[in-house]
């Protein structure tokens, strides 16, 4: 095809496939979809809890005296203020009026769906009244008991809950069915004291991971409190915690960082290849290339996957800088020895084929890492490298037709070959003795056992989410006794043994407090079990008694003296999970693949005597969000080593085959093994925390550097010089891409940034000296 | 003949038949309406579903200038019940129950506690809101009767009925709840020295639990 063919064809497709990329991405901003593994089913519990649910989408709000006015109340005796809790109920009656408000409540008081869920129990009084019915039987059945119980129904019946307690008493008069939620009535009157009325809590309609919608909701929370603030002469002040404000303050800097990073990194290589070439043209060109590499990457990843990572795209902008090294190779080339684009493409085709695919492959071992965000990112380098490497052949030429070159020459570069050249041998005693003092040092590595170290730093979140959470019950977000079975019997049988063992754990101060599932939820065996006890205790004696008690306190006998047989039929968990009470226990039924998996919330409590504490149970064990994350930290570490011998095995493998020549492999892959095995050490004599990330950069600047041995022994222009000129401009572009990740607020951008700038430094530097300078 | 001339007479003079209504309606709103500090003396009589009998209790109701209000029944055993600004608080110290709840999302017994502290300090833009009022006045004797507005029967508002005189020492509250169950008090306004023997401050921080 001519060359006129060629540019019209790419003018043509480029806006095309633009356009389809367009049409065709879903972007993902979700953080947790690209550092959380969904490879096993710990993971995916993990990946699930950490962006699903009920829970996820609620707001914990305190409002609080301000400082200044509770001090100006000491001092001037302020005359009636307006207390927290009537400021509190104020506020709730505006929010509840809001679009992106599902439900809002008072965190000391169930909301009314609640109260509503527990009066529909009152028909399966006998089957769950006790979770451990045999041992409470006596108490419950006692007949003495009777005329106090009628007492206590009838000051219930007049009190405030009388409309309550009546609806249940006309079906259940022995009120058992509220026994079980005894429990529940006790932690709210625990918050009551915690919070004085200030505490609220808010479920917005939005996932918490919409942020758009989740900040709007945000902002208009603040207003209305400021609205009303204001009417109360400033006297308040108001904290928020929750899920969605962390996912919308993450949103926000992930945002930042990849535009940051997309403009930096796109600026720094045109800069440097201005500098470099001189011509605009040439420039507009090359990134019109660079552009379409950087399109085919993200279309080809919106085709595997079915959403494509912000942060892909982010880290998908620095290969802008490795994409623009085949060009330039062949651009200095062309410009130092005055041949046309074409002829320069061809001599340096098959250096160019090896460099990429080394690139492929230490992008490809990225991909098996186990890391999920970097099965994008292997995906996106191996299209757009190969869309960089297709161009770079056949259309670049095209381009470049009427452009004039003129590479610049950078001081020193020659100097710095010609140095080596000349000491070589005392430069490779040091470099030896540098290789001992470095392995030395190895050991001494520190590895990075806590993943939140990776995550946006959000401490001021942190401490603020902490303040908030104060106020409220002190069950802990992210340890958890997890319950796993085929079925939910099987599931609620072992909740339900659990849940005791935690009952004596808390009589044992193990732990402060637990929210279960019972009397939620209870398994077909525990019903049995209690409309057994039940049947038994409803002696004649016991009726006789009953109605006394009735009589007694001048309750009508006809209404409620006849104490019914427990219902035949079983309260079956699909029918509970089809009532209003599946968002009351939100957060406690765990989706996973197969089976049943249920979480008992936990306060305060001690891990290990906790952990003694269920051993034996079947199918029950402790789950730790943190450790979790710990261990997957180290499992990413362990493979990403794994994969960083692999992936150079591989890339050797490679070499071999186009050289046939173990010298020169060796040759070609000695600068970026030194420069890794140097950083490591350097990162060991400072005691700085080595990730998996810290791995995976050097993987990619293994991936890199090898490119630069490959071009500096085939040397196909025949001129070292020129060379290694084309290895220093392609060096540049990359710090320069990848140098502006170090700008990211994400630690995940910085510890990339460095890992790769500094091993594709040490590489460059350290080719002339342990490759000798070929003959031209 | 005689039953066109009886039609036209009484359609002629409907328009001022309303109007003597409006008026009886508007001076017993006016009569009703409790600006400052009150108390009162009241017996109760409570007729649940679920009893056999009436129950009677008796105590005294405090009633604040900023809205606050409290039920302090002391026969048969001492309760407190009250509304804070926008909070409704219970205590039961011989059951040791304590119950603290917004005002809008205490339920039915917030609702039943809103309408009576509406009827009880005359907050009749309130009741007017749901209930449709009509007023009847028999010499000295009057009567306000509220009637939960028909659209919105689903509310479950209780309808009631209160009557007094022009003494203003005297009045009864009948509020029957729309399942039958009833609530009836008897108030008079406590003297000078049954006023000195209960303070609001201290009830509503007893209530509290402060």
């Amino acid at each position: 095809m001519s060359f006129v063919w060629r540019k019209r064809w790419f003018v043509l497709l480029f806006p095309l496939f633009l356009a389809i990329t367009f049409w065709h991405i879903k972007v993902e901003t979700d953080l947790n979809a690209f550092f959380t593994a969904t490879d096993d089913e710990d993971s995916r519990l993990l990946a699930g809890l950490l962006k699903s649910g009920e829970l996820s989408r609620r707001y914990l709000l305190v409002v609080e005296k301000s400082d200044h006015v509770s001090a100006a109340d000491t001092i001037n005796g302020a005359e009636n203020p307006m207390s927290v809790a009537a400021f509190s109920a104020r506020l709730l009656s505006q929010l509840a009026k809001l679009d992106d408000v599902e439900q809002v409540w008072p965190a000391d008081q169930p909301p009314r769906d609640w109260v509503d869920a527990v009066a529909s129990y009152a028909p399966y009084h006998a089957r769950l009244f006790s979770l451990n019915p045999e041992q409470d039987a006596p108490e419950l059945f006692d007949p003495s008991q009777l005329p106090a119980k009628a007492a206590g129904l009838k000051q219930a019946l007049l009190s405030p809950q009388g409309s309550f307690v009546k609806a249940i008493a006309k079906q259940d008069p022995l009120l058992l069915s509220l026994n079980g939620f005894k429990a529940l009535q006790g932690q709210f009157q625990q918050q009551a004291k915690r919070s004085q009325g200030g505490a609220l809590i808010l479920q917005s309609r939005p996932a918490a991971l919409d942020a758009e919608a989740q900040t709007r909701l945000q902002a208009a929370i603040q207003a209305n409190f400021a609205a009303l603030n204001a009417a109360a002469g400033e006297g308040f002040k108001l904290s928020m915690a929750g899920v969605p404000v962390f996912s919308v303050a993450a949103q926000s800097e992930i945002s930042q960082d990849v535009t940051l990073v997309s403009v930096v990194s796109s600026l720094a290589v045109a800069l440097v290849f201005l500098f470099l070439f001189h011509s605009f043209s040439a420039l507009h060109w090359v990134m019109m290339v660079q552009g379409a590499s950087f399109v085919i990457g993200t279309l080809a990843t919106a085709l595997v996957f079915p959403q494509v990572h912000s942060l892909t795209l982010a880290l998908g902008a620095s290969l802008i800088g490795i994409s623009s090294d085949y060009p330039i190779h062949v651009m200095v080339h062309c410009a130092k020895h005055r041949n046309t684009p074409l002829a320069a493409a061809k001599l340096l085709w098959p250096s160019l084929l090896m460099g990429g695919l080394t690139t492929v492959i230490g992008y490809g071992a990225l991909g098996f890492t186990g890391f999920p965000g970097f099965e994008q990112i292997a995906v996106f380098a191996l299209a757009s490298v190969v869309g960089s490497l297709g161009l770079t052949r056949w259309v670049l030429p095209a381009l470049l037709v009427n452009s004039s070159l003129h590479a610049a020459h950078l001081p020193g570069i020659g100097a710095w070959v010609d140095f080596c050249g000349r000491h070589r041998k005392i430069l490779l005693g040091l470099f030896a003795a540098s290789v001992v003092m470095a392995v030395l040092c190895l050991p001494q590595i520190r590895w990075m056992s806590d993943m939140q170290q990776l995550a946006v730093n959000m401490d001021n979140l942190k401490q603020q989410d902490a303040a908030v959470r104060a106020h409220f019950s002190s069950i802990e977000p992210g340890r958890f006794v997890l319950i796993q079975a085929d079925d939910w019997e099987t599931a609620l049988q072992r909740s339900e043994a659990a849940e005791r063992r935690l009952q004596s754990l808390k009589q044992a101060g193990v732990i402060s407090e637990y929210h279960g599932l019972f009397p939620w939820l209870v398994s077909k065996q525990l019903q049995t079990e209690n409309s057994q006890v039940y049947q038994h205790g409803l002696t004649p004696e016991f009726q006789q008694a009953w109605q006394t008690g009735l009589a007694q306190a001048g309750l009508s006998v006809e209404k409620l003296g006849t104490l019914a047989l427990a219902s035949p039929a079983a309260l079956q968990p699909s029918v509970v999970m089809d009532s209003p009470v599946r968002h009351i226990l939100s957060g406690q039924i765990v989706s996973g693949q197969t089976g049943v998996m249920l979480s008992l919330w936990l306060g305060e409590h001690d891990p290990d005597k906790l952990i003694a504490g269920l051993a034996g149970l079947d199918g029950t064990r402790y789950f730790s969000q943190k450790d979790q994350l710990d261990q997957l930290a180290g499992k990413y570490r362990d493979r990403s080593l794994v994969m960083l011998g692999i992936g150079i095995g591989i890339m050797a493998l490679f070499i071999w085959l186009q050289q046939r020549d173990l010298r020169k492999v060796c040759l070609t892959l000695l600068p970026s093994l030194a420069g890794v095995l140097f950083i490591f050490a350097t990162w060991a004599l400072m005691g700085e925390e080595v990730s998996f990330l810290h791995v995976i950069g050097l993987l990619l600047s293994v991936s890199l550097c090898v490119d630069y041995g490959i071009f500096f022994i085939d040397n196909r222009g025949q001129d070292a010089d020129v060379t290694y000129h084309a290895i220093a401009s392609s060096t540049l572009t990359t710090i320069a891409s990848f140098g502006a990740m170090g700008l990211g607020k994400t630690p995940t951008l910085p510890i990339l940034a460095l890992s790769v700038s500094l091993g594709v430094s040490l590489g460059f530097l350290l080719c002339p000296l342990l490759i000798q300078k070929p003959k031209n | 003949m005689t039953i066109k001339r009886t039609l036209f007479l009484l359609l002629a003079l409907m328009p001022v038949l309303g109007w003597a209504d409006d008026a009886v309606l508007s001076e017993l709103l006016t009569r009703i309406r409790q600006t400052g500090q009150a108390q009162f003396q009241y017996e109760e009589t409570r007729v649940l579903e679920l009893a056999d009998a009436p129950w009677h209790g008796q105590g005294v109701m405090l009633s604040g200038a900023d809205g606050s209000l409290v039920k302090l029944q002391l026969q048969p055993a001492r309760v407190i019940m009250a509304i804070a600004v926008q909070r409704m608080l219970y205590w039961d110290p011989q059951q040791n129950q304590r119950h603290s709840a917004a005002l809008d999302s205490a339920g039915p017994a917030g609702e039943q506690i809103k309408v009576f502290r509406s009827i009880l300090q005359g907050r009749t833009e309130e009741l007017q809101l749901n209930y449709a009022i009509a007023a009847d006045k028999q010499g000295p004797q009057w009567t306000l009767r509220l009637t939960p507005k028909p659209e919105l029967s689903s509310d479950d508002l209780p309808s009631i009925e209160l009557s007094g005189d022009d003494q203003d020492q005297q009045r009864r509250i009948l509020i029957t709840q729309p399942d039958g169950e009833s609530t009836e008090y008897r108030m008079h306004k406590a003297t000078a020295a049954q006023q000195q023997d209960y303070s609001l401050p201290s009830l509503l921080r007893e209530a509290s639990g402060e």
